[in-house]
């Protein structure tokens, strides 16, 4: 049964027709969790909040869209919210991504870059967006793996569009200076 | 933002990029970056994940549902109230009116000032019948079920609570009437209503016979059946003899 169909028995009541729903989407709900929180509880407290606020609200969704894309944005506002409630989006973690390098998370001897084992290498990456403001790293997380368009990004932040373009251009920035030594070695076969 | 093409001029920025060493350098080096994070794991969820989050919601769900249900209950006993008031409202203004205004002693005013409230108070007990039939129903399921065996409500969970929304509404509106008679019986019924939304599957024989125990001392049932009796306009009915009867 195709989505459309799923959504339309949903709204008369059908909770069978909800339990497809949760079924088929919660697998990529998590994923942009996760992406956006960094952690594991947190991704899975906003799939269960997102499918309550999508049965809530089931009655608002307009049949011609996609089902998938419109719980996929309660997603991304339930991850907003707890983000904000724990006072994560502004905050910075880790401090300066450039103390960081300095004072060796990402070491710049190439012997040890040649050890470093591909499980050290994502953790490195996690840090590195550990390292991100939560607007920051939510901003890179919708664009990036997302795809989601700037403009977009700039209503679900409440940010003008330059604004957006500007967090996502500094969280770019700051991932290069975490993980550019990770990948300085191969830099020559340009 | 070239990469994710968000530039404002694409092709120019395409053109240096062929032509300028260091920003090729500097723009594949950022590419790289970038496929570094999409090396980021997130967390592999089995097969069965959406089967798990479907039943830690639907518990949720479950009393969300409840709880909508028990507010349009509610929110309709008020609507059907108000349409019932302001019928009565409009049935006594048009028998006044009929009435010449010079005709009515004081004496006559004061028979027609009872008179409008008698009306209201049928009014009001119409209204109420239907609430008061379904509740004589499902105390009479409680108190003719075999308690030794025990009792499995879980299917008037959902009905129990309507009544109790409902029960609210008319209750309350008795007391604002000044209908005491009716506004008892309400009470009466109230927290036994409440106590079997409450119950969650079955209740044991103890707790079943303690239930019945409670409808019986109170002599709801019959208190129930004499004013819906006087609402719908039949006779009230006889003391019952101990025991239940039927419906």
């Amino acid at each position: 049964m195709t989505d459309v169909a799923t959504v339309s028995r949903a709204r008369a009541g059908d909770p069978d027709a909800f339990r497809l729903l949760v079924e088929r989407h919660s697998q990529p709900i998590f994923r942009v969790a996760y992406r956006m929180t960094g952690n594991e509880h947190d991704a899975d407290d906003v799939v269960q909040e997102t499918f309550l606020r999508a049965y809530r609200q089931i009655d608002k969704f307009e049949e011609r869209a996609n089902f998938g894309t419109w719980v996929h944005r309660i997603a991304v506002n339930c991850a907003l919210d707890l983000l904000r409630s724990r006072g994560r989006l502004d905050r910075h973690y880790g401090g300066d991504p450039e103390e960081a390098e300095m004072s060796g998370a990402a070491s710049s001897d190439p012997q040890q870059d040649r050890l470093l084992l591909s499980a050290e290498l994502r953790e490195q990456v996690a840090a590195a967006m550990e390292r991100l403001s939560g607007n920051e790293r939510t901003a890179f997380v919708l664009r990036h793996f997302e795809g989601m368009p700037v403009e977009e990004i700039g209503k679900t932040l409440g940010i003008r569009v330059n604004a957006a373009k500007h967090t996502i251009f500094r969280a770019v920035r700051k991932l290069r200076q975490s993980l550019e030594p990770f990948v300085r070695s191969s830099a020559c076969n340009i | 933002m070239h990469h994710y093409h968000d530039d404002e001029s694409p092709a120019a920025i395409a053109q240096h990029l062929q032509s300028c060493d260091v920003c090729r350098a500097e723009y594949n080096s950022i590419r790289r970056v970038l496929a570094l994070v999409d090396e980021l794991p997130v967390p592999e969820r089995g097969e069965g994940y959406g089967e798990q989050v479907w039943n830690r919601l639907r518990w949720r769900l479950g009393s969300e549902s409840r709880r909508r249900r028990t507010w349009q209950t509610a929110l309709a006993a008020a609507a059907v109230l108000a349409v019932a008031f302001f019928a009565g409202q409009l049935w006594n203004a048009k028998n006044a009116a009929q009435r010449p205004s010079a005709v009515l002693s004081p004496t006559g005013q004061q028979r027609a000032a009872v008179a409008h409230e008698g009306a209201q108070d049928r009014v009001l007990l119409v209204v109420v019948t239907d609430h008061l039939d379904s509740s004589e129903r499902m105390l009479l399921q409680v108190a003719n079920a075999d308690a030794s065996r025990g009792l499995d409500l879980s299917n008037e969970h959902d009905r129990a609570e309507e009544l109790v929304a409902s029960n609210r509404i008319y209750r309350q509106t008795a007391t604002q009437r000044g209908d005491e008679r009716l506004a008892m019986v309400l009470s009466d019924l109230e927290p036994v209503l409440i106590e079997i939304a409450h119950v969650e599957g079955k209740l044991s024989p103890d707790e079943a016979a303690a239930l019945q125990k409670r409808i019986d001392s109170k002599g709801l049932l019959f208190k129930v059946r004499v004013i819906s009796a006087q609402t719908s306009g039949q006779e009230t009915p006889a003391i019952p003899q101990k025991g239940i009867t039927s419906l």
